[in-house]
C-alpha cells in the first residue's frame, strides 16, 4: 500500500494562506485563554479534594444538594467519568484531614448503610501548588532552551528558531483549544494537572521530532544539489516526507483515540491534548518551522548551504 | 552468516538480559497468585518453604507508582515557625510578634522561613542573640546556628517517623528526604490512613526504663510458656536457682537444653532419654517444650530474634491469655535497629523492661556524638540534663550501678547502656559505640526526645485500591489496543518491511520495561506516557527506514542496496529527532519534579532501546531474509 508516491504540491507558495489560518486559530485561543482561561486541577492550586464512587447512580444535583448544607464554602463538583464516581473538592484550607474529613462524612450521611467507596484523596497546600507550576515552567524552558542549541548546533540556528517558534505555535494552540473545550463535552475533564504537563511535554517531543524529520530532508537535499533556490527545496524536502509525516502521525493518533476512548478517567485528558497535539505537530513542521525559515532566509536574501 | 554474528550476538544477549531482569516481576506475580489461591495455613507454610526466593522477586520486581496500585503518598515539612518558637531561650511579646507575622508571611512568600525572620529582626533593630546562641554572637552567627538546628530538625523528623514505620510493619515504605526541609513518605497499599497520620504526627516519647530483674524475666517467659503449652501459668519452682541460672540459660543450644532439664527435673528418665537425642531432635523437643522461648536465637548476651519470628513473638504476646499471665509493671521491646550475627543473619533484641520510665526526654538539653577526648577515642555519645532531670538521674543512677539502662524512643530501644558509677551533675557519657553513625544515631534519639521536630504535611494523596486497578486496566487495555492496531498497520501498509518494525516495537517496549525494573524504578501513570511517545518515536523510525528502502527500491537499486542505502540515509534523520528528544527527557529529569520525571525517565530509557531496536535489530533482519530468501522481502 502506498499514499503519496508523487506528491508534488506547492506548500511554500500557500504558506501565506496558512500564516492566517494559523494567526486566526491562535488569536481565538489567546481570546479563549485570556476570558476563559483553563481550569487549574488541584495539582496546581491546592486545597482539599475527595474521588468518592457511590454504590448506585447518583444526579450532580442531588450530590451538590447534599454538600450545599456544608459549611465548606464554594465547593466544586464534578463527574469523574462516570455516573457513579465524582470528585468533591474545595480550596478552603484546613488542619490536617478536616476538609477531607467533612467531606466524607457528609457522604456517608447519605449512604449510611451501602458503603461508598473512596477511589482518591489529596490535599495539597497551595505552596505546593505553585512549586509544582514553577517546577514545570522552569523545566519546559530549560528543556526549549536545550532544544534550541542542539538543533542549531546540527542545522542552522534559523531552523533552531523555526522549530521553536513551532513548537510555541502548537503549545499555544493546544492550550487554547483545551481552554476552548473545558466543560463542553461532558464526562471529558480537561483540568490543568500533572497528567496534562506529562501531556504537553510528550506533544513537544512529538513535534520537534516531525520538525527534525523534514529540516533533516531538508538538509540532505541542500547538500545535494547546492545550486538550488531554498523554496523549491524546502517543497520537494515536505512532499517527499509526507508519506512518512501521514503514516507516523495517523499511528500515533489511533494510539491517542483508543486512550481517549477505552483509558478511563486519568488518561482522558491526556489523551485529548495529545489528539489535539499530533495534528497542530505535524501541521506546524511545514506551515510554522519550514515556512518560516523561508521567510527569514528571503527577508535577508540570506543563502543557506550545509 | 558470519558477518551478523556479532550483531545477532548482541541482540541475544540484549533480550537474555532484559530477560534476566524481568524474570522477577513474573515470578512475584506467579508468587502472589499461589499465596491469594492458598488457603489461611497453607499459605503461610507456603511462604515459609519459598521465602528467600518471594522476598528475591519482591525487591527486584518492577514497582507500580502509588497512582497505578494504590496508596498513600506524603509531604512533610518540617514547621520552621514552629520550631524557632521551641528553640528560644526566652519567649516574649516581641518575639511572638516577630513569629506571628513570619508565619504569615511565609504562607505567601518564596522566600526561605530563617530570611523572612532575619528580616523582621533587622527592622526591628533587634539582636537574635537575646532569644537564640550566645549572648555574644552576632545575627550571622546565630543564623548560622539556626539553620544548623533546622537541618538537625529534619533528620530528626526522619530518624523518629522511620522508627514508628519499622514498628508499624508497612512493607516497602520509600522515606526520602527532599530539599532542606522536606521528607516525602510513599506507602504503598496502606488502607488506614488514620493510623499512618498519627504516626507522623504524634509527639515522639523518649524514656529512660529499667530492666526487669532476672528472675521476673525468666519466671515471664516460663509463664508464657506454660500458657502456651495450656497448662496454668503458675508453677512452684524455685525460681531463685533457676534464676542464676538465666542468663548460661541462654547461652547456646546445650545450656537451653540443660534448663528444659532442669525445669523438668524431678523427670530424671526423662533427661537421660534426651542425651541419647541427636542435636537436632533436642532442639526439636526443647522448642516443642519451650513454644515461646524456642522462638529466639539463644545467645550469651540476651534474647534475640529474626524479623519473622519477631512478629510472631508479636502475636503471642498480644493474645489476652498472655497478656493476664504477665505481671502488670512489665513491658516488652524491641531493639530499633537489627544487629548483624556472624553468619550475615539480622537479628533483632528483646527486652523485658519496667513498665514505668525512670525518666522522660524533656529533661535532656543537649546531646553531642563525639570522639572520645581522654580513652581509646572511639565514638561516644555525651548528654546533659537541666537541674530537675540531674538529681532524678543521680538518684537512679546511684540505685542501679552495673545494671543496664535502656533509651526508648517510641518503645523501642535504641542502646541500653550498662551503668558504672552513679551520676552527679546530670552530664553523661555513653560508651561501646560501633561507629560514628551509631552515635549520631543516638544523638538524634537523645534530642528527639529534647526537641521535637515539628512537621506538618502539606501534601497527601491517597489513592484507593480500586481505582489504581480501574486506571490500570483500562490503561493497559487502552494501550494495547492501540499497539495491536498500530502494528497491523504496519504489516498492511509495508508488507513484510513492516515485521522487523513491529518486532522492534515489541521488544523495545519489553527492554524498556527490564531496565526500570533493574534501575529499581517505577512505574506511574506519566512513565506509561513515555513509553507511548517512546513507541510512536519506534515506529517512526521504522517508518522513516521503510521508507527510504522503498525510494530506493523504486528508483532501480537491488534489493540489498535500496536496504543498505535506506539505513544509511534514513540514520541523520533518526539520530537527530532521537537526540533532541533524549536531551529534552535528561532535561526535564534533571528539573523536574514527581510525576515529570517518572515521564522523562522511561521516555530517556525508551529512546536509547528505540536506537538500538530500529537500526541494529531491524537490519539484521532484513539483511538475513534478503540474503536467503529475497523473495520474501516486498515493501507493499
Amino acid at each position: 500500500m502506498r499514499i503519496f508516491t508523487h506528491l508534488n504540491f506547492d506548500f511554500m507558495g500557500k504558506r501565506k494562506t496558512f500564516y492566517v489560518l494559523s494567526a486566526i486559530i491562535l488569536l481565538a485561543s489567546v481570546i479563549s485563554l485570556a476570558f476563559k482561561g483553563v481550569e487549574f486541577g488541584l495539582d496546581f492550586k491546592g486545597g482539599t479534594e475527595v474521588v468518592v464512587r457511590f454504590p448506585r447512580t447518583v444526579e450532580i444535583d442531588e450530590l451538590r444538594g447534599w454538600m450545599s448544607t456544608s459549611d465548606l464554602g464554594s465547593i466544586e463538583i464534578k463527574s469523574f467519568g462516570t455516573d457513579t464516581d465524582y470528585i468533591v473538592r474545595t480550596e478552603q484550607k484546613g488542619q490536617g484531614t478536616e476538609i477531607s474529613n467533612k467531606i466524607k462524612s457528609i457522604l456517608i450521611e447519605h449512604f449510611p448503610d451501602k458503603g461508598i467507596e473512596i477511589l482518591q484523596e489529596n490535599i495539597v497546600e497551595a505552596k505546593i501548588g505553585s512549586e509544582i507550576r514553577r517546577d514545570a515552567v522552569i523545566a519546559v524552558f530549560f528543556a526549549l532552551i536545550g532544544i534550541l542549541i542542539y538543533i542549531g548546533f546540527r542545522f542552522k540556528f534559523i531552523f533552531a528558531i523555526g522549530a521553536v517558534i513551532a513548537l510555541f505555535h502548537d503549545v499555544l494552540l493546544t492550550l487554547g483549544i483545551v481552554s476552548m473545550v473545558t466543560n463542553l463535552i461532558p464526562g471529558l475533564n480537561l483540568e490543568f494537572d500533572q497528567a496534562m504537563v506529562a501531556a504537553f511535554l510528550t506533544l513537544v517531543g512529538f513535534s520537534i521530532n516531525d520538525t527534525v524529520v523534514v529540516f533533516d530532508r531538508v538538509r540532505e537535499n541542500l547538500k545535494l544539489s547546492k545550486s538550488s533556490a531554498f523554496e523549491p527545496v524546502l517543497n520537494k524536502s515536505i512532499n517527499s516526507t509526507m508519506s512518512r509525516t501521514v503514516l507516523t502521525s495517523t499511528t500515533t493518533f489511533i494510539v491517542m483515540l483508543a486512550l481517549l476512548f477505552f483509558g478511563g478517567e486519568p488518561t482522558r485528558g491526556f489523551a485529548f491534548a495529545m489528539t489535539v497535539g499530533v495534528l497542530t505537530g505535524t501541521y506546524s513542521s511545514i506551515f510554522v518551522a519550514s515556512a518560516l525559515t523561508l521567510d527569514w532566509t528571503k527577508a535577508r536574501k540570506a543563502k543557506i548551504t550545509f | 552468516m558470519k558477518k551478523y554474528s556479532f550483531r545477532i550476538i548482541m541482540i541475544v544477549a540484549f533480550i537474555l538480559f532484559a530477560g534476566y531482569l524481568l524474570w522477577p516481576t513474573y515470578s512475584d506475580s506467579v508468587y502472589q497468585s499461589k499465596l491469594e489461591s492458598l488457603s489461611g495455613q497453607d499459605s503461610t507454610e507456603y511462604f515459609d518453604e519459598n521465602e528467600a526466593s518471594i522476598r528475591n522477586a519482591r525487591d527486584n520486581r518492577l514497582k507500580l507508582g502509588l497512582d497505578l496500585q494504590g496508596g498513600m503518598y506524603v509531604t512533610l515539612e518540617v514547621d520552621i515557625v514552629e520550631l524557632l518558637g521551641k528553640l528560644a531561650k526566652n519567649e516574649d511579646e516581641n518575639l511572638r510578634d516577630i513569629l506571628a507575622a513570619t508565619k504569615e508571611e511565609a504562607l505567601t512568600s518564596d522566600e526561605p522561613v530563617l530570611d523572612i525572620f532575619r528580616r523582621r529582626f533587622d527592622e526591628k533593630n533587634m539582636r537574635l542573640s537575646r532569644y537564640y546562641g550566645d549572648i555574644r554572637d552576632s545575627n550571622g552567627e546565630v543564623m548560622d546556628k539556626l539553620s544548623d538546628e533546622t537541618e538537625k530538625a529534619v533528620e530528626r523528623a526522619l530518624e523518629i517517623i522511620r522508627n514508628r514505620i519499622d514498628q508499624y510493619g508497612v512493607s516497602e515504605v520509600a522515606i526520602t528526604r527532599s530539599g532542606s526541609r522536606r521528607i516525602i513518605l510513599e506507602l504503598p497499599g496502606v488502607s488506614d490512613e488514620q493510623e499512618v497520620r498519627g504516626l507522623i504526627q504524634e509527639t515522639a516519647q523518649l524514656e529512660f526504663k529499667l530492666f526487669a530483674d532476672d528472675n521476673t524475666q525468666l519466671a515471664t517467659v516460663k509463664r508464657i510458656d506454660r500458657v502456651l503449652l495450656g497448662k496454668p501459668p503458675e508453677e512452684e519452682v524455685d525460681t531463685t536457682a533457676a534464676a542464676d541460672s538465666t542468663d548460661a540459660a541462654l547461652a547456646d543450644n546445650e545450656a537451653a537444653e540443660d534448663t528444659t532439664a532442669a525445669a523438668a527435673d524431678a523427670d530424671q528418665l526423662d533427661s537421660i532419654a534426651k542425651a541419647n537425642m541427636t542435636d537436632e531432635e533436642r532442639l526439636d523437643e526443647y522448642k516443642k517444650e519451650n513454644p515461646f522461648l524456642g522462638l529466639f536465637i539463644p545467645t550469651q548476651y540476651g534474647l534475640f530474634a529474626t524479623a519473622d519470628q519477631k512478629e510472631r513473638i508479636n502475636n503471642i504476646l498480644d493474645r489476652d491469655d498472655v497478656k493476664n499471665a504477665i505481671a502488670d509493671d512489665l513491658t516488652f521491646a524491641w531493639s530499633a535497629k537489627p544487629e548483624q550475627l556472624q553468619d550475615g543473619s539480622e537479628v533483632y533484641e528483646f527486652y523485658m523492661l519496667k513498665r514505668k520510665p525512670e525518666l522522660t526526654g524533656e529533661v535532656i538539653t543537649n546531646a553531642q556524638a563525639q570522639i572520645e577526648q581522654t580513652g581509646l577515642g572511639g565514638a561516644v555519645v555525651t548528654m546533659q540534663m537541666d537541674a530537675e532531670g540531674a538529681r532524678e538521674w543521680a538518684r537512679v543512677t546511684g540505685a542501679n550501678v552495673n545494671k543496664r539502662i535502656a533509651i526508648v524512643l517510641d518503645n523501642a530501644v535504641f542502646s541500653a547502656p550498662n551503668v558504672r558509677q552513679k551520676i552527679i551533675g546530670g552530664n553523661s557519657q555513653i560508651e561501646g559505640m560501633e561507629n560514628m553513625e551509631e552515635a549520631r544515631l543516638l544523638e538524634i534519639v537523645l534530642k528527639a526526645g529534647a526537641l521535637p521536630a515539628p512537621v506538618s504535611i502539606i501534601e497527601e494523596r491517597t489513592v484507593g485500591p480500586s481505582l489504581g486497578e480501574d486506571s490500570i486496566s483500562a490503561g493497559i487495555n487502552s494501550f494495547a489496543i492501540g499497539f495491536v492496531l498500530v502494528l497491523l498497520f504496519m504489516v498492511v501498509y509495508y508488507q513484510f518491511g513492516g515485521v522487523p518494525a513491529d518486532i522492534a516495537v515489541l521488544f523495545n517496549v519489553v527492554f524498556i520495561l527490564g531496565i526500570l525494573a533493574g534501575f529499581h524504578g517505577t512505574l506511574t501513570l506519566p512513565g506509561i506516557a513515555g513509553i507511548l511517545l517512546t513507541v510512536g518515536m519506534a515506529v517512526d523510525a521504522n517508518v522513516l527506514i521503510n521508507e527510504r528502502i522503498r525510494e530506493e527500491f523504486g528508483a532501480g537499486k537491488t534489493l540489498r542496496a535500496a536496504i543498505d542505502a535506506g539505513y544509511s540515509r534514513a540514520f541523520p534523520a533518526i539520530i537527530d529527532s532521537n537526540l533532541t528528544t533524549l536531551l529534552t527527557s535528561i532535561i526535564l529529569y534533571q528539573f523536574g519534579s514527581g510525576p515529570i520525571q517518572g515521564f522523562a525517565l522511561t521516555l530517556g530509557i525508551g529512546i536509547v532501546c528505540s536506537l538500538f531496536t530500529a537500526i541494529v535489530m531491524t537490519r539484521v533482519i532484513f539483511e538475513i531474509t534478503a540474503d536467503n530468501a529475497p523473495g520474501l522481502v516486498k515493501f507493499g
